[in-house]
């Protein structure tokens, strides 16, 4: 036990220190803080009008107990997915397991070793949406002592069950993916196979509810004391069984139901560790990146041509986000994750034959505006332009002897973030032609997000030349505890949002082009505030002192 | 030429961890570069390639000064950091590739190059391979070849010789030779004593920031009356008794 506290203590550590870091990250705190005061205060209000409310419609039914059903099934799902992303990274992404391997750990010390940072993301998140909902509940219904006390150790055992589920699932799915025997190539499938059955579950799901069948369903269903409650939870135990013993606190029935889901808790922790024991280093291990390719002469002589700096560089930029795994899936993938779940759900919402009817309702300029918005906002989630600088860690130093201008180096990385940002334009493209969007307001769109497209990279970019972290050991830390990424999409999402918002009402300006030439005229003095601060930084001679 | 006036570096306030260095390291010489463990020699080398800003002093390669007109100075040189940990999800040819492209290396002689140094030695069977699956030495080997290919007048080696197998280790140090021999300046930094006493000019011993010694090795002896091997005058100098 020693040895895996010693671990969890080390891995935190490692993850989180600030060693080697320069300044502080406060005022990124009080801005966030300062943003997020509000946006609390209203969450939470929001939550326990919307739960009491609830309650009081569902109570004279006696169903009021199926809200904790929904409740505990939600976070469990999230929660399994947030695992599916958290478990593969840390896991099976993060290279530091090779230097604990050597030490005489049980790989079930490693796991739960490694399993400490994730946990911490899932406790913040359980946080966020288990607590609020669970005491308005508790007030809405005047719950005894015996509730807040279950649901307080409930709350504490919430992410066990999920992250065991999800750990589970992709500790096979590795010792399967393991044999290709290449470590960049797994990490990969599996990450990419991981998105593919978040999106193959949402389908899955929406196949299964059929709006017809389900008012005859809850129909009989309501007849029956706690009947919603089952219906909801009657694939999942452990969502029923947590909320039986909220719903049944005040009796010894109650009881049982929570010392039932302990015990289940108890059972899937340690299936988690065994199986771990089994199978873990099984497909950690083995993993290499070696692969022997010969150079031919026709090779050598096609690869040898000569390219102006930038576009060299951008090549560069674009082979390494490409190759290293955790780039892909925090660049590239997650970038693409959002829309084309849009699109999937759109193709099974709509049928085949796709047509938005309230876009009937709305005039070109407002379709312009509505898909200029939705797009931004995408891009702007994007990570790559704000680990620009980031991504380099503590090889940086090589763009300071080279014989390159800071501004070479800055434009090749804004572009290459503008490259990667084509990939969900494209997307955005696919999606407007698929809703019948006229084509000139796609054609005047497409000009709008890509030189948006531009700014949001250049901000980025300028971002991370504030802040960068170079100081990681892994590439998964570089993404982990960041806030500068969050912060640039508020700042940006908020500017344009709100400008977006006042070209909407505006009646001065009815006709698509003149919107979409002020939309344009707002985004290139935008870049060009964002080209004069950086400029700045390059004259205050930031690059050495990063 | 490398000259190196009034150089001064602190950290955070703290000590200098350079202190009004001077250095003058003529063309043709190879000149090793000592000190123990923090003495100041990386801060230097960092100074001297514009890794580092440089507090008070200048530092001019071939009669460039870094700060002033750093990119033709750094065109002037070719840097082997003491960790050739970089570009690793390049291949070994795409690295090659990329400083020809940063260096304008016209194709044909870029290609003469790569081909000629990476058999000599010996990873060009390795060129399509990705660094990361490199080992140390290897790419130690890579990235002297990525200097080579450029040419530089000024080559500036952060302890160059470390990973290498005795063959490798042996042809650097005869194209170190030869570069010098050929009116160009060769500065390594070392803790291989032996190595800096069989093949350079001169040495120059650093510690806790400041010049200790500079000449050649006869020098040496006569200044501190001895006739014993550099590892024992080198151990003596930077005793902190």
């Amino acid at each position: 036990m020693n040895n895996t506290w010693l671990l969890i203590k080390t891995m935190l550590k490692m993850q989180y220190s600030n060693a080697g870091k320069k300044g502080s990250n406060l005022w990124l705190y009080v801005v966030a803080f300062i943003f997020l005061l509000p946006v609390s205060i209203i969450y939470i209000s929001f939550i326990n009008g919307f739960i009491h409310s609830l309650y009081s419609g569902l109570q004279p039914f006696g169903q009021e107990s199926a809200l904790l059903g929904i409740l505990f099934l939600g976070i469990h799902l999230l929660l399994f997915i947030m695992s599916l992303v958290t478990v593969l990274s840390a896991f099976y992404f993060a290279d530091d397991i090779q230097s604990y391997i050597p030490f005489p750990f049980h790989p079930y010390q490693l796991l739960i070793g490694k399993a400490a940072s994730p946990f911490l993301y899932l406790y913040v998140t359980s946080a966020i949406i288990f607590l609020p909902v669970f005491f308005s509940y508790g007030s809405a219904g005047g719950e005894s002592l015996f509730y807040y006390l279950y649901g307080i150790i409930l709350f504490m055992l919430l992410p066990i069950i999920p992250f065991a589920i999800a750990a589970i699932i992709l500790m096979f799915m590795m010792r399967f993916v393991n044999v290709a025997k290449n470590k960049d190539r797994s990490k990969v499938i599996a990450g990419i196979s991981s998105f593919l059955l978040i999106i193959l579950f949402n389908i899955f799901i929406r196949l299964k509810t059929n709006s017809n069948e389900m008012v005859e369903e809850l129909t009989v269903i309501f007849q029956k004391q706690d009947g919603l409650l089952e219906m909801v939870t009657v694939f999942y135990p452990p969502a029923y069984l947590s909320a039986s013993a909220l719903g049944d606190s005040q009796s010894w029935l109650g009881l049982i139901y929570f010392i039932a889901m302990l015990a289940l808790t108890a059972g899937a922790l340690l299936l988690f560790a065994w199986l771990g024991q089994l199978l873990y280093l099984k497909g950690v291990l083995g993993l290499n990146n070696s692969g022997k390719h010969k150079l031919s002469k026709q090779k050598m002589q096609r690869k040898m041509k000569r390219r102006p700096v930038r576009l060299s560089y951008i090549t560069k930029e674009l082979k390494i986000i490409f190759r290293t795994p955790t780039f892909l899936m925090q660049c590239v993938m997650q970038g693409l994750f959002g829309p084309i779940l849009v699109v999937v759900i759109l193709l099974f919402d709509f049928g085949t034959g796709l047509s938005l009817e309230f876009l009937d309702t709305l005039s070109d300029k407002q379709i312009l505006l509505l898909l200029f918005i939705a797009s931004f906002i995408i891009i702007s989630t994007n990570v790559t332009a704000v680990s620009s600088v980031s991504r380099e860690g503590k090889t940086w130093y090589t763009n300071l002897f080279f014989p390159l201008e800071p501004n070479q180096v800055l434009f090749s990385k804004i572009a290459a973030s503008w490259i990667i940002n084509l990939f969900v334009i494209t997307l955005f493209f696919i999606l407007s032609l698929l809703v019948t969007v006229p084509v000139v307001v796609v054609l005047i769109w497409l000009v709008t997000i890509l030189t948006a497209s531009w700014l949001t990279s250049s901000f980025g970019t300028y971002l991370d030349l504030l802040k960068p972290k170079l100081n990681w050991t892994d590439e998964q830390e570089l993404f982990k505890g960041r806030f500068i990424g969050f912060i640039g999409f508020l700042i940006q999402a908020g500017i344009l949002g709100i400008f977006t918002w006042f070209l909407w009402r505006s009646d001065a300006v009815e006709n698509l082009y003149a919107t979409s030439l002020i939309l344009l005229g707002l985004l290139l003095v935008c870049i060009f505030i964002v080209y004069k601060l950086i400029d700045k930084k390059i004259n205050s001679n930031v690059f050495q002192d990063i | 030429m490398i000259e190196i006036n009034n150089v001064s570096k602190s950290f955070h306030g703290k000590n200098n961890a350079i202190d009004q260095l001077n250095l003058v390291i003529p063309d043709g010489k190879i000149v090793g570069f000592l000190g123990p463990n923090g003495a100041g020699k990386s801060t230097t080398i960092k100074m001297m390639t514009g890794i580092l800003p440089i507090d008070k002093g200048t530092i001019k390669l071939n009669g460039l000064d870094i700060e002033k007109q750093p990119l033709e100075a750094k065109k002037t040189f070719g840097l082997v950091p003491d960790q050739p940990d970089m570009f690793l999800r390049l291949k070994g040819i795409e690295y090659l590739n990329f400083i020809g492209d940063i260096f304008n290396v016209p194709a044909e002689i870029r290609k003469e190059r790569i081909e000629y140094f990476t058999k000599k030695f010996s990873v060009y069977d390795a060129l399509e391979d990705y660094i990361l699956t490199y080992s140390h030495g290897m790419r130690q080997k890579i990235v002297v070849t990525g200097v080579l290919i450029h040419d530089p007048d000024v080559w500036i080696l952060d302890e160059p010789l470390t990973g290498l197998d005795p063959k490798s280790a042996y042809i650097l140090k005869e194209m170190m030779r030869a570069h010098a021999d050929k009116g160009n300046t060769v500065f390594f930094s070392s803790h291989g004593l032996e190595v800096v006493e069989q093949l350079c000019d001169a040495v120059a011993i650093i510690n806790k920031g400041k010049l200790i010694f500079y000449g050649n090795m006869d020098e040496l002896k006569a200044q501190y009356q001895t006739d014993q091997s550099l590892e024992n005058v080198f151990l003596e100098l930077t005793s902190d008794e």
